[in-house]
């Protein structure tokens, strides 16, 4: 090890942790469920957010005139009672309806809640078909039972 | 079938558990009788893994649902090509192929034994059996492919492959990655293996050097075949969307890079020899952490793979790879002492270093964007997260630093510059760039960003052209009947590593400027259309023909077809469908998107949807200026990996 190897050295890490420092204070999103959204209309702290949830089974409107907008409501998935406009949050996407959407997906929304309506920029929904259920050190031929089998 | 894939299985671990220690106590005593067990070992758990692999390839051949695997993964109306494919279509295959791979990078290395310092090749066999062994414990106890579905009878038919992964670029992208992966796990082995065995030639520098060469060369294109499939199925435009599982493959990707730089500094000046060591480290554990990330569900990512417990074994098994390391490198930290220093910032040592530094900021920041819901959570306990936008601001000025680098390392002079090297090497180029920027100025592109992106590209272009131009130059004074052609292919015969690694940055250059033109100049627009209607977009003018169904075995399908004129002149530019499937097994709609890839631009038309009632149909459009060149660009890049790694004649004696 020498000065100039250590300079240099140095000189990275500074500028590389201010790069990643400033960069992440300008673009990070927290990350929220739901129900921290739920009683609240308008709040700074919910102007960069990231939310997980579930289409619910009520009405979605999807429009290509004048503008592509989406809309549709979301709870916290896992949630039993039947859904209402009191138990979940309304979100609005102009974008388009990605191919895997519909009720009963779990989405991924990126954006910011304002006058209590959730405000996609973007909107991610999770693949069904790649779920797969956990598998644990079960011996080599196992004959576990599937709960996803095929209906005839 | 399954009966004996799954014993093959078996016998490989138990084999893999005898090349472990075969090779550990041949590694301690340099005792040939036990290099040829570990060997002998070697190859076979080499053998018994493809015979394993080849057993469950049946099994997807022959749609035998009794395998759980093959059912959750299959169905007969799949070509038999996706049917062979879909081992890789699930976690399990998955694993099993990648354990196959490593067990074969380790059969090629005990096959070459004999070619290496004996008490290294022990070590190192035994490393390489340690990795095979943990991941065929993972395949064997964990996510063996090989288990029954456990009904009283056999489905008629299988669940069938994800429509999005019924590709030719997800054939090969997957396996590409995996064998990039795998040889990491070699220049690691050696590395170890070199250290425990006091070797203290610059041996096994070389070969770690070749094989992580031959690693990168896979990862490039696995990492290129991904961003490829992305582009062609995914429909969103783009091909890179810093994901977790792209980062995954990314970061290991990096650190490989910054060694196979600084590597050259210790072949020709001794030096970094700690630093070397930790980057191949480090790469190592970057795959090995890649993985625990995307299989273990700790971090959400659109890939989604099954949350299961193997991620536990991961990071066990990295806290091995990472621990033996640290152990290793404290206990012979006297073979890597430095025998040289830097002598001047204005060297190509110092440029290499400066690359070395700017390859593991962009890993780190990756790292960081990865892992950041995890710390912010750890620390102030609400769960933050970052996306595109943070990779892009701290990643693309780095970028830019690389490219400048790229221009400046490999010609500026070794120990310390001086002015007139300089001057020689770096006037022309410097003048041409002013030059290029004052006309791309002229021809509007004002944005900071782009701007460097391109002059720099431009320079490390340019630096590379002066360089080859004088290689040109002194192989005709050498022998006057040479032409342009016959010197250029001597000059590349005599230098091959220099001009295969010249080649490589030729790509990433065109690389470069591909991705800044489709970052800040592509068209994207949101329309919809009735039948005979037309909108513009960019420089031309989409019309909807005429919209129709149709239907197979397989799918439902919406077909539109669409003409797309030149908003100028009016010509007929190109005839598209965009489609958009439904698929019956899986009940999943997918977007066929059509494209029109042009040396200028790509016209990119994803089909949205259809409105029955307005009789609309809804379409993203993009026009992704040079985008082509992104895979040109990955094509020279591997034509010069290739370049590099052909074998020489004088050293094969012949």
């Amino acid at each position: 090890m020498n000065s100039k190897f250590i300079t240099l050295l140095f000189a990275a890490v500074v500028i590389a942790g201010l790069m990643v420092f400033q960069a992440t204070k300008s673009s990070s999103a927290k990350v929220l469920e739901v129900s921290d959204l739920l009683g609240h209309a308008d709040d700074p702290a919910l102007k960069r957010i990231r939310v997980g949830g579930r289409v619910v089974d009520l009405p979605i409107e999807y429009l290509t005139e004048p503008v592509i907008k989406l809309t549709f409501r979301i709870s916290k998935p896992g949630v039993t009672e039947a859904p209402t406009e009191a138990n979940t949050v309304p979100v609005v996407y102009e974008g388009l309806k990605p191919d895997m959407f519909a009720a009963g997906r779990d989405v991924i929304i990126d954006g910011k809640f304002e006058g209590g309506v959730l405000h996609a920029s973007t909107l991610l929904t999770q693949c069904p078909s790649k779920y797969e259920p956990p598998q644990g050190p079960g011996g080599a031929v196992s004959t576990e039972k599937t709960t996803d089998y095929p209906k005839y | 079938m399954a009966e004996l894939g799954h014993y093959a299985q078996i016998l490989a671990w138990f084999l893999a558990g005898c090349g472990i220690l075969a090779g550990a106590i041949a590694g301690r005593s340099g005792n040939e009788a036990w290099l040829m067990t570990a060997r002998n070992a070697t190859l076979l758990v080499g053998l018994t893994c493809t015979v394993a692999l080849v057993a469950l390839g049946y099994l997807f051949y022959v749609s035998d649902f009794s395998i759980k695997y093959v059912w959750q993964f299959s169905n007969r109306a799949m070509e038999s090509n996706y049917k062979v494919s879909a081992i890789w279509g699930g976690m399990d295959g998955s694993m099993l192929l990648w354990c196959t791979f490593l067990a074969l990078a380790a059969a090629v290395v005990a096959y070459l034994v004999r070619q290496y310092p004996q008490r290294l090749a022990g070590w190192a066999l035994s490393i390489l059996n340690v990795a095979t062994f943990f991941f065929l414990t993972i395949v064997v106890f964990y996510t063996n492919p090989f288990r029954y579905l456990g009904q009283p009878f056999i489905p008629p038919d299988g669940n069938g492959l994800n429509p999005l992964l019924q590709n030719i670029y997800m054939q090969i992208h997957p396996p590409s990655l995996y064998v990039g992966f795998t040889l990491f796990t070699v220049p690691y082995a050696f590395c170890l293996g070199a250290l425990l065995a006091d070797e203290t030639s610059n041996e096994w520098i070389r070969l770690t050097r070749r094989w992580t060469l031959i690693g990168w060369g896979f990862l490039t294109a696995g990492i290129m075949l991904g961003g490829h499939w992305a582009y062609l199925e995914l429909g969103w435009g783009g091909f890179w969307a810093w994901d977790p599982v792209e980062n995954a493959s990314f970061m290991p990707w990096l650190t490989a890079t910054a060694f196979l730089h600084s590597v050259m500094v210790q072949e020709r000046k001794n030096m970094l020899k700690m630093w070397n060591v930790w980057l191949i480290v480090l790469t190592y554990a970057l795959t090995i952490f890649g993985t625990f990330l995307t299989r273990s569900g700790v971090v959400q990512s659109v890939h989604a793979f099954a949350e299961t417990d193997v991620g536990e074994v991961f990071l066990q098994y990295l806290a091995l790879v990472v621990g033996a390391a640290i152990f290793i490198t404290w206990k012979k930290r006297n073979l890597l002492k430095a025998e040289r220093s830097i002598e001047s910032f204005f060297s190509r040592e110092s440029a290499f270093l400066l690359n070395n530094l700017v390859f593991l900021s962009i890993c780190f920041a990756t790292l960081w964007g990865v892992i950041f819901p995890i710390l912010s959570e750890a620390v102030t306990g609400t769960k933050q997260t970052v996306s595109i936008p943070f990779f892009n601001a701290v990643n693309v000025p780095l970028f830019i630093a690389l490219l400048l680098l790229m221009g400046i390392g490999p010609m500026i002079a070794w120990k310390k510059a001086t002015l007139s090297n300089l001057k020689r090497v770096f006037l022309m180029p410097t003048i041409a760039s002013l030059v290029v920027t004052v006309i791309l100025l002229w021809a509007g592109v004002r944005e900071v960003y782009p701007l460097f992106a391109y002059v720099v590209s431009f320079f490390a272009l340019m630096t590379i052209m002066v360089e080859y131009h004088k290689g040109v130059k002194t192989m005709q004074a050498k022998d006057q009947s040479y032409g342009v052609g016959k010197a250029t292919s001597e000059l590349i015969k005599k230098h091959r590593s220099r001009y295969g690694g010249y080649l490589i940055h030729v790509g990433v250059v065109v690389c470069a400027i591909s991705i800044t033109a489709s970052m800040a100049h592509k068209i994207e627009k949101e329309v919809s259309l009735a039948q005979g209607e037309s909108v513009p977009v960019g420089r031309f003018n989409f019309k909807l023909d005429k919209v129709s169904g149709d239907r197979n075995e397989n799918y439902e399908a919406l077909i539109t077809e669409m003409s797309v004129f030149n908003s100028d002149t009016g010509a007929l530019v190109a005839a598209m469908h965009p489609e958009k499937r439904f698929y019956l097994a899986k009940q999943e709609t997918t977007t066929e998107v059509a494209l029109r890839m042009g040396p200028r631009e790509d016209i990119y038309i994803a089909l949205a949807g259809w409105d029955d009632n307005q009789g609309k149909a809804t379409y993203k459009i993009f026009i992704n200026p040079l985008q082509v060149w992104l895979w040109v660009g990955g094509l020279i890049m591997i034509l010069g990996t290739g370049v590099v790694m052909i074998p020489d004649k004088k050293k094969l004696g012949v």
